[in-house]
């Protein structure tokens, strides 16, 4: 417990302008100037960072246990003070400690799930453009399949299926499912560079496919798979609020930024700072991914900045 | 033409009978009874072998893959464990109830998105342009259902102005004139299309005002600002025309996030949908309405989709045989 | 001053022409009740949740009910329903007369040949009604005639007559005579039945609302409310703002202290406080859920005194139902008031005692803070219904003071009927339960803790408490009989099958316009065919026809 709770996120948040500015100083070459030429890119990476570090510090951070109910009759909702920076909730618990905690489970989530997603959809991409043929087509009909079945029905029959589930075996989930729409653009990407005369000339000299595919072909379509990542996080985000929502997603007493809303539906115009805050963190952390990913875009393909921006609607969940 | 919307016809339905076969092995193959969730029920064996020989389970799996697609296209689903009554008719009251307001959505993001994604391309880089920009991410960034709560907060519980839920005032619906029934509707309908038709709007905006700003920056557009064409002649008749065709496949998109987003929106708005007919059925662990649901999904999405490649042929006539994805 | 309804609405009330004309006098009215969750089925007997109940009891008639003074010994206060008078023929034998007047609604005749088929169904054990037990004094009943009901019982006791008429609602045989008992869970009679009561069956929507319209013609006096309509919710805080934004006109209890205070500001609500009938608690399941053999957790005694008295019952009411909620020492409602013994032998919250009575059976900390003993985790899941918050609330208290004696406590959230079904069918380790009882104790303690009760899901079996409830329940003498209910309590409190959470008292919101309103604890519609909206205060749902 901290005699003066403000000041670990005060400290955080410091350090995170300091870096930021840093950074931005230091940056060199081409795309790292590009892309702290943006201010909202800037904004959003250190917003990332703030939220990140947040979670990552989360027992030095928070001043309770987020699970703690600190007195389940005397501190019932009680609104922000300085004791409890961003109120109480129903169950006499820190909002601002289970909101650094529940940072932890819902970024981890998002990031996790991406990790396997885009793993698996670059992987699949990758094949299906590089061979082409039978593959290709084999690969893309599965594809199909996946794309046909909104997200959340699969999830939702996962979860009847067994048990709710803890957040790592949720993650891996939502990474299982969330990978068809990636591997589509990884393939495009391979596609056409596949026909590149690097690539050719790896391929001429007799290296294997997988081996070309790993040296040459993919790090040509890193942009795409690093601007998919950073919109699959806010997505896979995006989703497992929804479904703690309707509660098939995280279980209490693990908070997550989800459950919280959740958790606070009936007071939402009584005790409104116990879902405003963990609203505003998704909501804030999904911006900045967004706008990291509109940077990042710019910064790695700068001749693509023109294109339609690759969070089309029917990624998001 | 016929060959090939033939071929992406017959392309559709593979895919839903893809669907369904991953559900059905997904479901039997999964521990425990699919028809007695949990496994453990303290039933005396006959009972239990009677239940499992009604819904067909005592026999070899592939043979219940037949007779479960034989009456599938019969139309029967099976029946409903908590609602204790064949799943197609839950499914028939809940289907109409989320296309009614996904399409709702859907008119509200097309409209609302390429408005939004005109006028920025027309103020491209001005600061009416950056406003519109972070207010839709913003919009595009918010989770679904809290929209959805804070709306329902507003202007139902506060305002008055809606109700708080449902699809049809349960006392006064039946007497109304059809007017005033339609009016009743609209009223219900009202919040949930909103929250999904904002959040919609938004992604559509932003893709959008991309694609205007690609058009306009294309030889024919350069050629009728050369012959003199005002900027907002150049903007509706040329640009906008072009970039329509994303705006189509956009729409078929949309399918799958609209049904996405409603599961959490009919929850909100208790509007008996199918998204919230599917939550039900996993807080009651009712395999047969899940498996339905998903199905049904499946089939609204792949139809979307198809549709809007038919839209797509039609708008573009290059692209009758093969659509680039 | 009622709150406007929105524009649009009065608008689309303007438009309404079909139908045509509207409903002036003394018998309009529309009454509609906001609803959590919705019926499982309106078949009386196979049953017994609250809401179901509630409807079903407008629909479906008993021979008589207990009067509103809710007296339970001899036939003194009853009311006549069916039968319009009854006789005992000796200390053993009583007979009813059916009303000449009563008719189903389909047109025909109820008889006597009904009331015999009723009783059987009950009794059954295909059909296993919740509350089949409290018949078994009954050895049977004939119709000698077609307006003559005869039940003969097995013994003598004082309150004989209450046990013959509280729980039957009497069935049309001729409707359901053909239906196996083994498919009555899913018979279409359940979403649409034909009854003898003051309302019909008119329409149910599934997951939206279920309508009853008054029998005009309903012999024992016409309703004075023409239409009832229930509006199902998701949840409670949503059927509240119904209430309170005037979409809806009645609901029996508002739970929380934070709900009366919204339902007071809304000016058309009249709050109607009475004594609670419902209570909570947490029902421990004694059989494993397989049902091969006790549980391996919650059969020990000692476990479940340690559960006991890790949780601090006192201060969780108070943060769930405001300062003035009180604990009952065994789950028992707040209006059974002579039977909350202060000195019952129930574990106080001591959680020394709990890691106490845990360390001595063996469970011992692990270095996850969680206690094991032999490889087994001491890990309990506890079912929770998603549409109360009242019950949510109470499992995320009863997980994280649990923790605190290193037991680990899964919340497994679902809807409450699937919860029902679960812990009826034993597939469940804890649960929180809400029950609401009826006057006499023994009629409703009797099916949950006795052996072999249908009602008792805690496979709890003690045949001390069997041979204390047997003697309370016979005892000629209101002294012995209260001696024998301490005994019964006290075996209970020490086996503690279940932990006692609150018996908080009801406040019921009402719309003013609505007059003449009793509220009956253990039945809270029970006079609803009384209630009455004077002519000149009805509003537009009131006066539509359809």
């Amino acid at each position: 417990m901290t005699a003066v709770p403000l000041v670990p996120p005060a400290v955080v948040l410091g350090a995170v302008v300091l870096g930021v500015g840093l950074l931005e100083r230091r940056a060199r070459g081409p795309a790292a100037r590009r892309f702290f030429g943006s201010p909202a890119a800037a904004l959003g990476l250190g917003l990332l960072l703030f939220f990140g570090l947040l979670a990552l510090l989360a027992p030095l951070v928070a001043p309770y246990r987020p699970a703690a109910q600190i007195d389940i009759v005397g501190l019932q909702n009680r609104p922000p003070s300085w004791h409890y920076l961003l109120g109480t909730d129903l169950f006499g618990r820190d909002v601002f400690s289970r909101l650094v905690y529940g940072g932890r489970v819902s970024l981890g989530i998002g990031i996790l799930a991406t990790l396997v997603s885009v793993s698996l959809g670059g992987a699949v991409g990758a094949a299906a453009g590089y061979f082409r043929r039978a593959t290709d087509a084999v690969l893309m009909r599965l594809v199909d399949v996946g794309l046909a079945v909104p997200k959340i029905f699969i999830v939702l029959v996962a979860v009847a299926l067994g048990r709710p589930l803890t957040p790592v075996p949720l993650a891996l989930l939502l990474g299982l499912t969330g990978w068809f729409a990636t591997s589509r653009l990884v393939r495009a990407e391979v596609l056409s560079l596949r026909e590149r005369e690097f690539v050719e000339a790896a391929r001429a000299l007799g290296a294997r496919p997988w081996r070309v595919i790993a040296r040459h072909v993919l790090p040509g379509a890193a942009a795409v798979l690093v601007v998919s990542a950073a919109l699959s996080v806010a997505n896979m985000m995006l989703l497992e609020a929804g479904l703690s929502f309707i509660g098939a997603g995280v279980q209490p007493p693990v908070a997550s930024w989800g459950n919280m809303i959740a958790d606070a539906r009936d007071v939402l115009a009584t005790a409104p700072w116990t879902s405003l805050f963990p609203g505003l963190a998704i909501t804030g952390v999904v911006l900045a991914l967004h706008a990291v990913s509109d940077g990042l875009r710019e910064a790695l393909d700068p001749q693509a900045r023109r294109g339609p921006p690759a969070s089309v609607a029917g990624e998001r969940s | 033409m016929a060959a090939w919307l033939l071929r992406r016809l017959v392309a559709a339905l593979a895919i839903v009978f893809a669907v369904v076969t991953l559900v059905f092995f997904a479901i039997h193959l999964a521990p425990g009874t699919p028809f007695l969730p949990t496994g453990d029920r303290p039933l005396d064996p006959s009972v239990e072998a009677g239940l499992k020989a009604r819904f067909g389970l005592d026999r070899p799996l592939g043979a219940q893959y037949v007779s479960y697609l034989d009456a599938l296209a019969h139309g029967d689903l099976g029946e409903s464990f908590s609602q204790q009554r064949p799943v197609s008719m839950a499914l028939k009251e809940a289907v109409p109830n989320t296309v009614v307001l996904a399409a709702t959505a859907l008119a509200l993001e097309l409209l609302l998105g390429l408005a939004i994604g005109a006028v920025q391309a027309a103020y491209a880089g001005r600061r009416l342009d950056t406003l519109l920009t972070h207010t839709t991410l913003f919009f595009y960034s918010l989770p679904t259902f809290w929209l959805g709560l804070v709306l329902l907060l507003v202007f139902g519980q506060e305002l008055h102005w809606f109700p708080i839920g449902g699809v049809i005032d349960p006392v006064l619906h039946q007497a109304l004139s059809p007017a005033g029934r339609l009016l009743d509707r609209l009223r219900h309908l009202a919040l949930p299309a909103l929250t999904l038709g904002l959040v919609g709007a938004a992604g559509t905006a932003r893709f959008q005002r991309a694609a205007l700003l690609e058009a306009l920056s294309q030889g024919f557009v350069k050629t009728a600002r050369a012959k003199g064409l005002t900027e907002t002649r150049v903007l509706v008749a040329h640009a906008l025309r072009n970039a329509l065709l994303p705006a189509i496949t956009l729409m078929g998109l949309a399918l799958p996030f609209l049904l996405t987003g409603s599961v959490v929106v009919e929850t909100v708005f208790a509007w008996p949908g199918m998204g919230k007919l599917a939550a039900d059925a996993v807080l009651s662990r009712d395999y047969p309405v899940m498996t339905a649901t998903t199905l049904a999904a499946a089939t609204l999405v792949v139809a979307g989709s198809l549709l809007a490649d038919v839209l797509y042929a039609v708008a573009d006539p290059r692209v009758g045989r093969e659509r680039p994805r | 001053m009622r709150r406007l309804a929105p524009l649009a609405l009065i608008v689309a009330v303007a438009c309404t022409s079909r139908g045509g004309g509207s409903c002036h006098g003394e018998h309009c009215g529309t009454v509609v009740f906001a609803a959590i969750g919705q019926p499982a089925t309106l078949l009386p007997p196979v049953t017994d949740h609250f809401l179901d109940r509630d409807i079903f009891d407008q629909i479906f008639l008993k021979l008589a009910d207990v009067g509103p003074g809710l007296n339970t010994v001899g036939d003194s206060g009853f009311e006549p329903q069916l039968a319009d008078r009854w006789t005992w023929r000796d200390s053993l034998t009583l007979a009813f007369h059916l009303d000449p007047r009563a008719r189903w609604q389909d047109g025909r005749p109820v008889t006597a040949g009904d009331v015999a088929f009723t009783f059987a169904a009950y009794s059954d054990s295909v059909l296993d009604a919740p509350e089949h037990i409290n018949l078994a004094h009954i050895a049977s009943v004939a119709a000698p005639d077609s307006a003559t009901a005869v039940f003969r019982f097995r013994q003598r006791y004082p309150e004989m007559f209450f046990d013959a008429v509280y729980y039957l609602r009497i069935l049309p045989a001729h409707l359901l005579r053909s239906l196996p008992l083994r498919q009555w869970r899913s018979a279409a009679f359940g979403r649409s039945p034909i009854g003898d009561g003051p309302y019909r069956f008119v329409r149910w929507d599934p997951g939206q609302s279920l309508e009853l319209e008054a029998d005009s013609t309903f012999f024992l006096g016409r309703p004075h409310v023409r239409r009832l309509i229930w509006r199902f919710a998701s949840d409670l805080s949503v059927a509240v703002t119904q209430v309170i934004a005037g979409e809806a006109d009645a609901i029996e209890v508002l739970v929380s202290p934070a709900n009366v205070a919204r339902a007071r500001q809304a000016t058309q609500l009249a709050l109607y406080p009475y004594p609670g009938s419902a209570y909570l608690f947490v029902l421990l399941n004694l059989r494993a859920r397989d049902g091969s053999g006790p549980n391996p957790i919650l059969g020990d005694v000692a476990v479940r005194r340690a559960l006991v008295a890790a949780t601090d019952r006192v201060r969780m009411a108070q943060s769930v139902f405001g300062a003035a909620a009180k604990v009952p020492p065994v789950p028992i409602p707040e209006f059974w008031a002579g039977l909350w013994f202060p000195d019952l032998p129930v574990p106080p919250y001591d959680t020394a005692l709990a890691d106490r009575l845990l360390e001595q059976r063996g469970w011992r900390l692990g270095s996850d803070g969680v206690r094991h003993r032999g490889g087994r985790k001491l890990a309990i899941a506890l079912a929770v219904p998603s549409t109360s918050p009242a019950r949510r609330q109470y499992a995320q208290l009863i997980q994280e003071e649990l923790r605190a004696v290193g037991v680990e406590v899964k919340l497994d959230l679902m809807d409450n009927v699937t919860l029902e079904d679960r812990v009826r069918r034993g597939a469940y380790d804890a649960a929180i339960q809400a029950w609401a009882n009826g006057p006499r104790p023994s009629f409703d303690l009797t099916p949950m803790w006795v052996a072999g009760g249908g009602q008792n899901y805690a496979h709890y079996t003690n045949p001390a408490f069997d041979r204390w409830i047997e003697a309370a329940t016979t005892a000629r003498a209101p002294a012995a009989a209260l001696r024998a209910w301490r005994a019964a309590l006290g075996v209970l409190a020490a086996d503690a099958p279940a932990i006692a959470l609150a018996a908080p008292d009801n406040v019921a919101a009402i719309d003013r316009r609505i007059t003449n309103v009793r509220l009956r604890p253990d039945s809270y519609w029970a006079y609803v065919r009384d209630w009455r909206i004077a002519p000149d205060r009805l509003i537009a749902r009131d006066r539509l026809v359809r």
